[in-house]
């Protein structure tokens, strides 16, 4: 279609151009030319000179192989085991009338109001050397490295697997099941022959993500990964240690890799997902089944309740004198010693504020307008906002240092600000952004739109009175999405904090590092306390306007 | 106002969507864009709205050119299949909406609200929400909010298409005697040749983005000119000229000249053929679908599936043998 054609009021033009222009300059400013930096970087030779020095140096890089075959390994452990359980919790969810759903949901939810590294550090306070179960038994218990790790990267990652697995298995069609029942199949042919056929797609790509989150995490590596060298530390050493900046753009390059498949695999699967299922596909509805019921109402219990038990328990350390010695209630542990004291959490909160009211801002225009002028620009557009969620948190920081950590370029004058900490977390999270956005889109009713035009309206009016009221309650999602994960991410971050402004995720790892466990467990809970209480507002406010409109 | 659309052409990646279509709306006419799925109709009824771009050709409403005029800006009137209203306002906000845009006064705003309600037979609904209406009562909404504004044109987009078959014969009448009282232009585009005979004072019929054929109802069922509207409006039996040239030659007197005779066929409507029992004919009646009044034969004969209607009244029975004839002045010759 030929926009510009179009008969239109001069300001409602302007107003468009502004709408994709904005968000499209910005996401390249503050995506695609970091990428290219780092590309460009991983080719520039430490010994001067383009070339693939970097690439071959790695070749004679032990250190560097030795972490990327500890995190392939590690890797491929928590991915099978991840997508297992998460295809159990899934499936207890969407296909059976188990007990405790909520229970267990809010389990899954967890996780996402804490930095990751908040599990590795509940599992030392459960079962490390000073851990309550090895108190309770009478053992020495060692949880430190390959064990520690494995358990803590499961927990951080099977909220997401059991995410995707959901929305895989909510895509089914009771009819295929009403058909192969009439046909004779038993419930378990059923399963082995619709169920898991359907699921595939998502069981694959639920794979991929946990993968890529795995070899890529960086809080529970540091907190729990004791001598056991993974890539995300190891790049982190290599860069913030050892000043060895080709040699961390290389691996961040290599890193894409797996993200890239990933993010392939989503794509088909999608596209298959779209065909297989008609418009009219029903959802199917479990019946009651009293022994499948207790079993999922089991095991999903159980896996809930290990993820209750390692929050928790952080909760618990964070207000006891000496865990797990001495269990008088205190508050000492609040009176953080570090420097700067509280200031992180509030530059968090600033911080998540800008991301979130920035990023909301943005892809809402950007929505705005490829919706309504789908030509060359919103293609390329929505091409590029499909790639930032294949680029790992560490990969994203290390190629905004690259790109702004730099005195002769005019951006170089954002490096060390709140703004560029909150542009950072932003793109981080850009496409989950605007696949909500886009879906949020679907609501607004096109042809309201045109018949607001030929009333009289114009673009203002429009926004008003056909898009807000349709659009508000994913403006709001989007918007705390984007301020809780901005909250509680550290992988990204961890390159461009600096002295003046850093930020509260890693105050925690200060604090654990440093050894005061306890007071790392107390700033957790003032993180976690701060991002739940909004949450929970959230869901109140939502649930009210979803209610107020019928 | 009258509107007049000019060597009209609209391109999608390649494809013609609409290839030189020229139209006029008469001041107070009622005229039905009629053609299957994709045939361009609503994409021409996007382009006069102003919510889309023409590739080439002109609009002109009275004596303005609207080339270069907003959608906000022509002051029509629009109703669509979906009676996309706004959720969150009352019907009398809905209905008055397109006056708050006006900055028309409250009071004279107030009394154009109470009075359209009653055109539309919603006296009283002013304060309900769209969600506790039906689809009908909703799409009269609709309708009203699109009449409020006196529009100079009003344009409807398959309005009935969501409704029941009962509200739908209703709001049909209803509709066209609103038209009719307000004496507003109005362009309804439909697939439903029933809909657009009972209501359009002329039918355009559309195909693959042209023009077939412009005409009364009466016109575009009996007098068909293309094969394409033949079948579109409604059943038809068609006969190359050798057929009739073989068994009807008497026909052929009436056949138009200066056409290409290869193409040209002859058009009979099921309840025009005449049928008759009669043992020695060459006719066999096949199977009888019984429709209430009426009854539709499929006869064979003479080498081809002939399609009659009778009044169900008149006996036959599969495997009778019948006389098949018809008139010069109940048949029509079409071309292509």
């Amino acid at each position: 279609m030929n926009a510009s054609r179009l008969p239109m009021m001069a300001r409602d033009r302007w107003l468009l151009r502004a709408c994709i222009g904005l968000p499209l300059a910005a996401l390249v400013l503050f995506f695609g030319l970091p990428m290219l930096s780092i590309a460009w970087r991983s080719l520039q030779q430490d010994s001067g000179g383009i070339g693939l020095g970097n690439y071959l140096a790695l070749l004679d890089a032990p250190g560097v192989w030795h972490a990327a075959f500890n995190s392939t390994w590690l890797g491929l452990v928590t991915t099978a085991l991840t997508v297992l359980l998460g295809f159990v919790l899934a499936y207890g969810l969407e296909r059976t009338q188990m007990a405790g759903k909520r229970f267990v949901a809010v389990g899954m939810a967890l996780p996402m109001l804490a930095p990751s590294l908040v599990l590795g550090l509940g599992l030392i306070f459960l079962l490390g050397r000073n851990g309550l179960v090895g108190k309770l038994l009478g053992v020495r218990m060692d949880v430190y490295g390959f064990w520690g790790l494995l358990l803590a990267d499961i927990l951080y990652a099977l909220p997401q697997a059991v995410l995707i697995i959901r929305a895989a298995l909510r895509h089914g069609d009771v009819r295929q099941y009403d058909a192969a029942e009439v046909l004779g199949a038993t419930p378990w042919r059923q399963f082995i022959d619709i169920t898991l056929p359907n699921a595939r797609y998502g069981l694959l790509s639920a794979a991929f993500v946990v993968f890529t989150i795995t070899i890529t995490d960086f809080g529970n590596a540091v907190v729990i990964g004791g001598n056991f060298p993974v890539l995300a530390t190891e790049i982190y050493n290599q860069v913030s240690g050892q000043m060895r900046f080709g040699m961390g753009a290389v691996v961040g390059i290599l890193l894409l890799a797996p993200a890239a498949v990933s993010i392939w695999i989503e794509h088909v699967a999608t596209r298959r997902q779209a065909r297989m299922s008609g418009e009219s596909a029903q959802p199917p509805h479990p019946q009651h089944h009293l022994a499948r019921d207790l079993g999922f109402a089991f095991a999903c219990g159980a896996i809930a309740l290990g993820i209750y038990a390692v929050v928790l328990t952080v909760v618990a350390g964070s207000f006891v004198r000496l865990w797990p010695y001495k269990f008088e209630f205190t508050l000492k542990h609040f009176n953080i010693t570090l420097s700067d004291g509280y200031a992180p959490l509030w530059n968090s909160v600033y911080v998540s504020l800008m991301a979130a009211l920035f990023g909301t801002l943005m892809l809402f225009m950007l929505a705005f307008a490829v919706r309504k002028f789908p030509g060359r620009l919103a293609q390329l557009a929505s091409l590029l906002s499909a790639l930032p969620v294949g680029v790992p948190g560490l990969v994203l920081g290390l190629a905004y240092v690259f790109t702004f950590n730099s005195a002769s370029m005019p951006w170089g004058a954002l490096y060390g600000t709140a703004a560029l900490l909150a542009l950072c977390n932003y793109y981080h999270y850009h496409t989950q952004g605007y696949v909500a956005m886009m879906t949020g889109m679907r609501n607004v009713p096109t042809n309201l739109e045109d018949a607001t035009s030929v009333l009289g309206g114009g673009t203002a009016r429009i926004l008003r009175d056909v898009y807000w009221p349709a659009i508000q309650t994913t403006l709001l999602s989007v918007g705390v999405f984007l301020f809780m994960r901005s909250m509680v991410t550290l992988s990204a971050i961890i390159f461009l904090i600096t002295p003046a402004v850093s930020l509260s995720a890693v105050s925690v790892m200060r604090l654990d590092e440093a050894g005061f466990t306890s007071q790392a467990a107390a700033f957790s809970t003032c993180i976690m306390a701060l991002v739940g209480t909004l949450t929970l507002v959230l869901h109140v406010l939502t649930a009210g306007t979803r209610t107020a409109r019928h | 106002m009258s509107l007049k659309i000019e060597a009209l052409h609209k391109h999608f990646a390649g494809v013609a969507a609409l290839d030189n279509i020229e139209l006029q709306v008469g001041a107070s006419e009622f005229v039905c864009l009629l053609g299957p799925s994709g045939c361009g109709k609503t994409t021409l009824l996007r382009i006069i709205a102003g919510l889309l771009a023409a590739d080439s050709g002109r609009i002109v409403l009275g004596e303005q050119d609207l080339a270069t005029r907003p959608a906000r800006e022509r002051g029509f009137g629009i109703v669509f299949q979906s009676y996309s209203l706004f959720p969150h306002m009352t019907v009398a906000q809905n209905v008055g909406y397109g006056l708050t845009i006006r900055r028309t006064p409250a009071a004279e705003a107030q009394q154009r609200i109470t009075q359209l309600l009653q055109t539309v037979k919603l006296a009283g609904f002013e304060q309900r929400y769209p969600a506790q209406l039906s689809g009908g009562q909703q799409q009269r909404v609709a309708i009203a909010r699109a009449l409020a504004v006196n529009p100079a044109l009003l344009l409807l987009d398959e309005p009935l298409s969501a409704l029941d078959a009962r509200v739908r014969a209703d709001l049909r009448l209803e509709l066209r005697e609103v038209q009719r009282q307000l004496g507003i232009p109005t362009l309804m585009v439909t697939h439903d040749q029933e809909e657009a005979m009972s209501m359009a004072d002329r039918i355009v019929c559309m195909n693959q983005g042209r023009i077939e054929q412009v005409g009364s109802p009466q016109d575009l069922y009996l007098r068909p000119r293309t094969r394409f509207v033949a079948n579109f409006m409604g059943h038809s039996n068609l006969m190359s000229r050798e057929q009739v040239q073989a068994h009807w030659p008497q026909l052929l007197a009436h056949a138009p000249t200066g056409f290409d005779t290869a193409s040209l066929a002859l058009c009979v409507r099921p309840e025009r053929l005449r049928l008759k029992a009669d043992s020695g004919a060459a006719g066999r009646v096949g199977q009888i679908i019984f429709l209430g009044s009426i009854q539709r034969i499929a006869v064979h004969w003479m080498g081809q599936q002939l399609l009659a209607e009778t009044s169900s009244a008149t006996p036959f029975a599969p495997g009778d043998a019948v006389q098949v004839d018809v008139a010069p002045q109940d048949c029509a010759w079409v071309a292509a």
